[in-house]
């Protein structure tokens, strides 16, 4: 079983617009903007991978902080999609987040995110019991996305370090503050997340240089590997074993939807390793099934025949050692 | 059809010293009739139900005349309720589970639930660890 925690779920609200408004902001009598189509799906981190992992028949169970109406529909949407689901229930409503993809833009979506419910230390000692029960049936755990209100920028090194002691690994799919303490716990895999600012700890990740120091400092403070998103279609691999640059032979162009990319990606790791793969393999399975999401509607491609196709369009050269 | 293919993988439980007052939100948050209680490691160890809680509050003599009617009013369930809000759900849950495997047909489950009167039943994987619950709209909405 692989379990995922997302501490800060959101009800994601996308939003397909055939333009901007040029004068966005700018009217007197503000703006309406009409969309083309909408979906509305759970979300979070660690929750689109237990999604993308059910849906390869993977059992999973997805943990964190649920309340109000919202997160009661994000709980139903999970269980529509066979995944197992044991959250905390809380008094504040979860977030929305909506996301604005204008046509022809698909790469470079608009976000508006909420910093979502506060979490109380009664919910927390509740987690914390729920967590440990689930550690000693867990082969992997997935600790993914930002952290609510509430919570510690510790929360996820002394999630990673509980992990450690029961020898799971962990893959480290956040960023900022809470993903550099939890790099010291030597989680299995770190992926840090560069949405919005491009940087590991004070560390740029701009250029090829750049990503190959920050990946190199990663292993430093502990981590067994680190995965860096270079750009939309390329990655590094960083191990003990070596570096590898990962690159998709596509366009681009044909992206309609990034949102849910990197969390198949992570999804993607985990079926490969699940199967027996070894890293290097896994890593190029997650990277077709993000290349696979970037192409569809939805946050995730699901379906197995598309990533599979997407393999031969992956290019993995070895980079020599760390 | 095997429980496996329609039961509700929630795994949503309390512990036998979870109060009473936090499995009454529970309740309400999950839209379960009835929580499993289980053991450190994820084992079912009873149930607590809406009706077990109810019980609780009401004079024991209830039982014996079968309606509320003979209650004076709520105000006095108001106040048993306080007073056994802290309480751990041990006190109150039954002990006797019963429960389903995710290998058990459809027809099997059914048939428990209506022997047995119950709204749903936890299931539990071979280590009698909760994997999920099945209610008895899970079975409803499949016919």
């Amino acid at each position: 079983m692989i379990l995922t925690v997302t501490p800060n779920p959101a009800l994601d609200k996308l939003y397909w617009l055939r333009s901007l408004p040029e004068d966005l902001g700018l009217t007197e009598e503000g703006s309406s903007i009409r969309a083309e189509k909408s979906l509305t799906s759970a979300g979070g981190k660690g929750i689109n991978v237990s999604v993308f992992l059910a849906a390869h028949g993977i059992e999973t169970v997805a943990m964190g902080f649920l309340g109000g109406h919202t997160g009661q529909i994000i709980l139903r949407d999970l269980l529509s999609r066979g995944v197992s689901t044991n959250f905390v229930w809380i008094e504040e409503e979860n977030r929305v987040n909506v996301v604005l993809i204008v046509q022809g833009k698909g790469y470079h979506p608009i976000h508006i995110h909420e910093a979502g419910p506060r979490v109380d230390a009664d919910a927390l000692q509740i987690f914390w019991r729920k967590y440990q029960r689930m550690l000693s049936r867990a082969s992997y755990v997935v600790l993914g996305g930002a952290l609510p209100p509430g919570l510690s920028p510790d929360f996820y090194r002394e999630l990673a370090r509980a992990a450690r002691e029961r020898g799971v690994p962990v893959i480290l799919h956040a960023g900022g503050e809470p993903m550099l303490r939890a790099v010291a716990e030597g989680p299995f895999l770190v992926k840090p997340d560069v949405r919005e600012v491009a940087c590991f700890g004070d560390m740029p990740m701009h250029t090829e240089e750049e990503v190959l120091s920050a990946g190199r400092k990663a292993l430093s403070l502990g981590a067994h590997a680190c995965l860096v998103s270079h750009h939309l279609t390329g990655d590094f691999l960083f191990s003990p074993d070596g570096i590898w640059k990962f690159e998709a032979k596509v366009s681009p162009a044909a992206f309609r939807n990034v949102i849910g990319a990197d969390d198949a990606l992570v999804g993607g790791i985990l079926v490969g390793l699940s199967q027996g793969k070894d890293l290097v393999e896994a890593v190029k399975y997650g990277m077709a099934a993000a290349e696979a999401a970037a192409e569809v509607d939805e946050k995730l491609c699901l379906e197995r025949e598309k990533i599979a196709e997407k393999m031969e369009l992956i290019e993995v050269q070895y980079k020599g050692k760390p | 059809m095997k429980v496996r293919d329609f039961l509700r993988r929630d795994l949503t439980a309390v512990e036998a010293d979870s109060s009473v007052l936090h499995a009454i939100k529970l309740l309400e948050n999950s839209g379960l009739s009835a929580l499993p209680v289980v053991d450190e490691e994820g084992r079912v160890v009873g149930i607590v139900s809406e009706r077990d809680i109810i019980r609780a509050l009401v004079p024991e003599y209830m039982d014996m005349l079968h309606s509320a009617s003979f209650l004076p009013s709520l105000d006095r369930l108001t106040k048993r309720l306080k007073e056994i809000a802290a309480h751990p759900v041990a006190r109150y849950m039954t002990k006797e589970v019963v429960v389903a495997r995710l290998e058990d047909n459809d027809l099997h489950v059914a048939d428990l639930m209506l022997r047995k009167g119950l709204k749903q039943l936890p299931v539990v994987d071979e280590q009698g660890r909760l994997v999920g619950v099945v209610r008895r709209i899970d079975l409803l909405s499949r016919l």
